[in-house]
């Protein structure tokens, strides 16, 4: 108890610390903050598109080209032309295939293509115009005013009669903090934010399905943890956040407001768990912790079955970018990112070349075929630990196989399971300075057992057991509770005779005071 | 190209000028401080008087409570309350240096516009002669590939013209409702249980024989923002409307009524057909942050002209943005709409025939379209905007079939079935029952029979 004091006192002094020193950062702008009609601030080519080299024609295809001009020629020959043409040998015979007449016709179209493909001023809208006429054009994120309901002390509020339950449900049956000040006056260690983002690429109905479910069947989230014997909601302040306002017509409209309330909660010192809702959040969540610690002072553990670094397409965000769009955008460095469990079809060649080059550090499945998961969670940990860093998680329930997580919009066969996720997560929250965590992609929908939902709880459990142990101090590697992990009768594996001696001396001690 | 202005800009413009013509400010009710209430109003300065009076904190607080506060609350917590009722209300427009207007799109990209483009036909792989073809082995096919009604496939206009096709089914997989997504796997999971165009057990009509059906694909969406699929979406119907054909649009959700529609009318005329639509939701937003949602889909059809109000007829109506201002903008634009508590009120027959009239007496021409939500969740529990207390599976085809016996139909489209919302697919099959209601409805016109024609040995054993 005493021990635990000392803590609160010290987390006390710290919140208050991180308050004032981070309350000027608030309502300042950052650039990449699109206002109006603007474009994108930032480059948005791809680097990793490679020209494709271009290739020489015999003498012998000559006559083919006749009708062609000089610059439809030099176009066949473009790297532009191999996706259509494929290499020389194929070009050749292509040609033999057709007359001048034909040819002419095939080199057009494929120019029409990929003049088409392009974006063209004047012709394209460079953007997606909303109804600025709209009088409730923002009505998706206004928050409700204070004033609007009886006046109460700020702070964290349970929400039922007796002794906190019995209310309506919230994540784990804490309690609902709405604002800063509540943070803040309830000295908030872990905030849990709803974020019904419901526009990924697979199957949809995530949204407010998810945090719903996620608050009906969320008990799960706080509580005793048997292996470790620490009680989360007894050594933490976790609150529900409520839900983040998204527009679920663009996914791009919603960043800037779910990055501000991230940056709320972390700019008060609590740890914002973010629980939706379509991996296009780790941007805003990754984003509004670097506003608050800083550009490229944030590490980010991706467990996906994904990479979520592509990018190329028209959109600049969505499920599958925002590895790619956070170090863009320099919030994180590349080599700050770890990445877990990947396995889906991509990326290919080029895409491992391209994270291998930027110094992103990525465990896939393949890894884990090799050196099996003991190895490679060892290493994981061991890299997200380093000294220095501020980790955010950033978990993709569909990194687990679907036999524990089928709710999911992109499932992938051949992942972990719930022993091998609960562990590294546990270890990670545990064993590394953890500033920010999000779980995402659940699809409740799909899954009427509500077994998926269940299994995200425990997920978020364990790392909230582990962020308990790290305030208590229990950071030393793969800790598990002496007691719970054996019944030490006997020395069945050799490592209790320490333990066996120090009972006996004890209980001959007992005797002889007797 | 250059003759098309960039779809989601014209929408705005329309947009803008309906706001012109209809100010919404001028919408608000002045709101008048009840005079047992006066005394405590005076705590408020002019602006915060004038803010109060103008009927704009209605609009976040309802009258009742309104008036609770004022009788309740100290000066200093009254002015609070008002002060940020003022600030909310300040905040609600859009602010150029604040708001993001426009959403900004990867202009280096070099896919920009890859999803709109249909391969060239020097490009594509295989030669074959033009015409509808089979994706079956066998003569009688049993299984394989799925396809709508089962029927042969179609793929670029030349097959639908060289096989005189009278029926394209189309895939629209569209997946931004406003209530539960997965209409964009409708498409594929109504082919996959295909009951449609079979034997008609009403008038021993087989549809295929009547009919050339062919299952003409998917138009491609973006699904990240459907401003950017209505343009493609609408140049594609209007192509296969001009070969002829009647476009048989599968959703997809609703917001792709807006380019079903105005791509048929891009192909025969604004206001030259009239407008079925059955739905639980009116779908008529007119103050929306977008330019298009299937909550706008019919506002928008309306508001530029595309159908006419007097042609449109809308049955089923009873979702939360039933309301007074919105029955009365319909009722402005001269709809027939026909809600819930009018059938309850009179009953489904009696209602039934009042629509039936009301087409009889429009236009020739009809474009027929469902929202799913309009049947009720017993029989439609896929609906993405789930609506209980709904009609029938029965009472709906019914109606369908009569009225796409009973006129020329330019188009038909079903949306917002979201497959993923009925692990039993009972959903699936209703919807496949709809539009088989409306294509046997075509198959019984052009066999010449009366619309609800019924064959004598169906009605009676005769023994």
């Amino acid at each position: 108890m005493d021990n635990n004091s000392v803590r609160r006192a010290l987390l006390l002094a710290v919140t208050a610390v991180a308050s004032v020193a981070f309350a000027s950062d608030e309502g300042v702008d950052t650039p990449e903050h699109v206002t109006g009609e603007q474009p994108y601030p930032f480059d948005s080519a791809d680097p990793r598109e490679e020209d494709t080299p271009a290739i020489e024609l015999p003498d012998s295809v000559t006559q083919k080209l006749e009708l062609l001009t000089a610059e439809e020629v030099e176009f066949l020959k473009s790297g532009d032309a191999r996706a259509f043409a494929g290499s020389a040998e194929d070009t050749v015979e292509a040609l033999d295939e057709r007359t001048p007449e034909e040819v002419k016709a095939w080199v057009n179209a494929m120019q029409h293509v990929i003049e088409h493909n392009h974006y063209e001023e004047g012709r394209d809208a460079p953007n997606i115009p909303l109804n600025t006429e709209s009088p409730d054009f923002n009505a998706w994120r206004m928050q409700r005013p204070r004033a609007m309901d009886p006046e109460r002390e700020p702070g964290p509020v349970p929400l039922g009669r007796y002794d906190g339950y019995g209310g309506p449900p919230t994540f784990g049956g804490h309690p609902l903090a709405l604002s800063k000040e509540d943070l803040v006056a309830g000295e908030v260690d872990v905030a849990i934010l709803g974020a019904p983002l419901n526009m990924g690429s697979g199957w949809r109905d995530s949204g407010e399905r998810a945090t719903a479910d996620l608050r009906l069947l969320g008990w799960p989230m706080g509580g005793s943890d048997q292996y470790v014997q620490i009680d989360a909601s007894e050594v933490l302040n976790i609150v529900d956040y409520g839900d983040v306002a998204v527009d679920n017509n663009s996914t791009e409209r919603s960043m800037r407001h779910i990055r501000e309330i991230v940056r709320e909660i972390a700019s008060t010192g609590a740890i914002p768990m973010i629980v939706g809702g379509d991996h296009s959040l780790e941007y805003p969540n990754v984003a509004g912790l670097a506003d608050v610690y800083g550009k490229e002072k944030v590490s980010v553990i991706h467990f996906d079955s994904h990479y979520d670094a592509w990018w190329g397409g028209n959109h600049l965000i969505g499920h599958g970018y925002p590895v790619y769009r956070l170090i863009n955008e320099g919030h994180v460095r590349a080599a700050d990112y770890i990445q877990v469990g990947l396995r889906s079809g991509g990326p290919g060649k080029s895409g491992f070349k391209w994270m291998r080059e930027q110094g992103m550090r990525y465990h896939n499945m393949a890894e884990v075929e090799a050196r099996g998961w003991d190895a490679v969670l060892d290493r994981v940990v061991a890299e997200a630990s380093e000294e220095g860093r501020k980790l955010h998680i950033s978990f993709d329930i569909d990194v687990l196989d679907p036999a524990f997580t089928v709710a999911t919009g992109t499932p992938v066969p051949g992942g972990l399971n719930m022993r091998e996720a609960i562990r590294i997560v546990r270890r990670l929250c545990a064993e590394s300075n953890v500033v920010g965590f999000d779980l995402v992609e659940l699809h409740p929908a799909l899954d009427p057992t509500y077994k998926t939902t269940l299994n995200s709880a425990h997920i978020i459990k364990a790392c909230l057991t582990g962020v308990a142990m790290n305030r208590e101090g229990m950071t030393e590697k793969h800790y598990l509770s002496p007691l719970s992990s054996e019944h030490a009768i006997d020395d069945h594996y050799g490592d209790q005779q320490e333990y066996l001696d120090a009972t006996r001396a004890e209980e001959e001690k007992e005797e002889a005071e007797e | 190209m250059s003759t098309r202005c960039i779809l989601a800009r014209c929408g705005l413009v329309t947009l803008a000028s309906a706001f012109l013509l209809t100010p919404y400010e001028s919408a608000l009710a002045q709101w008048s401080i009840p005079d047992e209430l006066g005394a405590q109003a005076s705590v408020l300065n002019d602006e915060q008087l004038e803010f109060i009076t103008s009927g704009a904190a209605l609009k976040f607080i309802p009258e009742q409570q309104l008036e609770h506060e004022l009788a309740t609350r100290d000066a200093g917590s009254l002015q609070a309350l008002v002060n940020a009722l003022m600030s909310v209300s300040d905040e609600m427009g859009y602010d150029p240096q604040r708001d993001m207007g426009a959403t900004p799109l990867n202009t280096a990209s070099k896919r920009f516009n890859r999803h709109t483009l249909p391969t060239p036909a020097p490009l594509r792989e295989l030669e074959r002669e033009p015409g509808p073809f089979s994706v079956h082995r066998y003569l009688y096919p049993q299984s394989g590939v799925p396809t709508f009604a089962g029927a042969k496939v179609a793929i670029w206009p030349e097959d639908l013209i060289a096989g005189k096709v009278d029926v394209a089914i189309i895939g629209v997989p569209s997946n931004a409702s406003s209530g539960r997504r997965d209409a964009g796997n409708g498409p594929s999971a109504m082919r996959a249980t295909n009951t449609i165009a079979i034997p008609d057990a009403q008038s021993l009509i087989r549809p295929h024989e009547v009919l050339s059906v062919a299952d003409y694909g998917d138009f491609s969406v973006d699904w990240l923002a459907t401003e950017l699929a209505v343009g493609h979406v609408t140049d594609m119907v209007a192509e296969t409307a001009e070969t002829g054909a009647i476009p048989m649009l599968v959703g997809g959700d609703t917001s792709m009524l807006y380019p079903g529609v105005k791509g048929v009318a891009q192909a025969r005329g604004n206001g030259t057909f009239g407008l079925l639509h059955l739905n639980a939701h009116p779908d008529a937003e007119r103050f929306g942050d977008h330019t298009v949602s299937d909550r706008q889909s019919m506002f928008l059809l309306l508001d530029e002209g595309i159908v006419d109000g007097s042609d449109t007829v809308q049955v089923g109506l009873r979702g939360p943005a039933v309301n007074v201002e919105t029955l009365q903008w319909l009722r402005d634009k001269k709809v027939r709409y026909h809600t819930m508590a009018e059938i309850q009120q009179r009953g489904f027959d009696t209602v039934l025939k009042r629509v039936l009239r009301e087409v009889e007496k429009g236009p020739d021409a009809f474009f027929v379209s469902i929202d799913v939500s309009v049947i009720d969740p017993t029989e439609m529990v896929a609906a993405g905007r789930i609506a209980p207390n709904g009609l029938r599976i029965e009472e709906v085809t019914q109606a369908i079939r009569h009225v796409c016996a009973a006129k020329d139909i330019v188009g038909f489209e079903i949306t917002d079935m979201a497959p993923m919302m009925d692990i039993s697919r009972l959903s699936v099959v209703n919807a496949n029952a709809v539009l088989n209601a409306c294509l046997v409805g075509i198959a019984v016109r052009k066999a010449g029979l009366k619309p609800d024609y019924i064959h004598p040995l169906v009605l009676d054993h005769g023994q």
